[in-house]
């Protein structure tokens, strides 16, 4: 369950790498210009919605879309029960980002809330190196199991 | 009722002769059962459980005070549509569970308890109803409601946690009994058999629609597509006034695979 960043900002994107390469051409890369280019952070703030598509038992599959630091669809397996736990992918223009997390929740009624973490744990394309983590939080509507999730964290890619 | 007369009868007898303790509990047994109803996998379900202590002739098994009751992985419990409102314990010992949403109730069941008094063991048949409660402390809490009338009039309210709990299973209902005097002197009741139910079966919920109030049958416990090797493993811990122990566990079939027709054998 997440979401992840990309500098899809692609504004925010491009002035960074055209810095790093300024400065590349400048002098000679450093060893911290290398590092710059070879590994991005960025503060990322996405919030995504998703609709049921399968059950098994207690396992959801589920997608939809995120928006904010980093758009893009979005797969989600999960189990319900005590905890919430499961596994997501976020496909972005730039490639996907892939990682698992949990959230405990919180509530009765027909929404519930849940508020947990992830962990990125790697991806593909821009995100082939991709890790992090982001702090979620959300709501859960037992009727129709639609799942409203919200994420905020670091990326490194 | 005749075994109600027959019920007071004995308890009347008891009370005028001697009240005795309980004796000793040596060798409590315990048995699980569960099963779904129906029983299709990827489909809609019931949880139908229940338990049983045996002593030795002449007993009952200790007061019980505690229960810890895993249920399979991959049950979709939290999915079942129950439990959608809550109502609390002190609604529920005030004036029970028709004060409580409908939305509340998640299943319902009955319980045999009993006591010793001299040589008689006197039984009670009593309802249970299993309702959601607010979480507590993070954690999805139930509420087990039972009213005894006869012999020992009783309203007993007591709570059950969901807690996670490791593979096979995919948690736990840990469930706090509360010891029920009887008369002075005389000892707890004791459970000699629990049966309850989790689902949609003798579940009404209310929900509104417009300005129209419909009533529908809660969708049920979500069985997974696959059956896990073995069955759908259950197992309790039950815990006694006297400190021992007693554990049982049982599994319920994978059910038959529906044949297609035309479906040759070999």
């Amino acid at each position: 369950m997440a979401i992840l960043a990309t500098l899809s900002a692609a504004g925010a994107w491009g002035a960074l790498v055209a810095g790093i390469a300024r400065a590349a051409h400048d002098v000679a890369p450093s060893r911290t210009v290398r590092a710059a280019l070879a590994a991005q952070a960025l503060k990322a703030s996405d919030t995504a919605h998703l609709r049921y598509l399968s059950a098994s038992g207690s396992l959801l599959f589920e997608e939809g879309q995120a928006s904010g630091t980093l758009p893009g669809s979005m797969r989600v397996h999960f189990s319900v029960g005590a905890t919430f736990s499961g596994s997501f992918t976020i496909y972005t223009r730039a490639g996907s980002i892939t990682g698992r997390g949990g959230a405990t929740p919180h509530g009765s009624g027909v929404y519930e809330s849940f508020a947990g973490s992830l962990t990125v744990t790697g991806g593909s394309g821009r995100y082939a190196h991709a890790h992090g983590r982001a702090q979620l939080y959300g709501t859960f509507n037992r009727n129709t199991y639609a799942l409203l999730v919200q994420t905020v964290g670091t990326l490194h890619y | 009722m005749p075994w109600r007369t027959a019920l007071r009868a004995a308890l009347l007898c008891a009370c005028l002769t001697a009240v005795a303790p309980a004796r000793a509990h040596a060798g409590t047994t315990a048995t699980l059962n569960a099963a779904f109803a129906p029983e299709r996998l990827g489909r809609r379900s019931t949880l139908d459980f229940g338990f049983s202590f045996s002593a030795p002739a002449g007993q009952v098994p200790p007061p019980l005070t505690q229960i810890e009751l895993r249920y399979p992985n991959n049950l979709g419990i939290a999915l079942s549509g129950l439990g959608l409102a809550t109502c609390t314990a002190a609604i529920l010992e005030a004036s029970g569970p028709s004060a409580c949403p409908s939305d509340a109730v998640m299943g319902h069941g009955q319980a045999l308890t009993g006591i010793v008094l001299g040589s008689t063991i006197i039984t009670e048949s009593a309802p249970i109803t299993v309702l959601r409660a607010p979480d507590e402390e993070g954690r999805i809490e139930l509420l087990f409601y039972s009213e005894g009338t006869t012999p020992v009039n009783t309203r007993i309210v007591f709570p059950g946690l969901l807690l996670p709990a490791s593979a096979p299973f995919g948690g736990l209902v840990s469930i706090g009994v509360p010891l029920v005097p009887t008369l002075p002197g005389a000892p707890y009741i004791s459970v000699i058999h629990l049966r309850a139910t989790l689902g949609p079966i003798g579940v009404t919920y209310y929900e509104q629609v417009g300005s129209r109030t419909l009533a529908y049958q809660p969708r049920g416990i979500l069985l997974p597509n696959r059956c896990p090797s073995g069955g759908f493993p259950f197992a309790a811990e039950f815990r006694f006034l006297d400190d021992s122990v007693a554990d049982a566990g049982t599994a319920v079939p994978c059910p038959h695979p529906h044949k297609r027709p035309g479906a040759s054998h070999g």
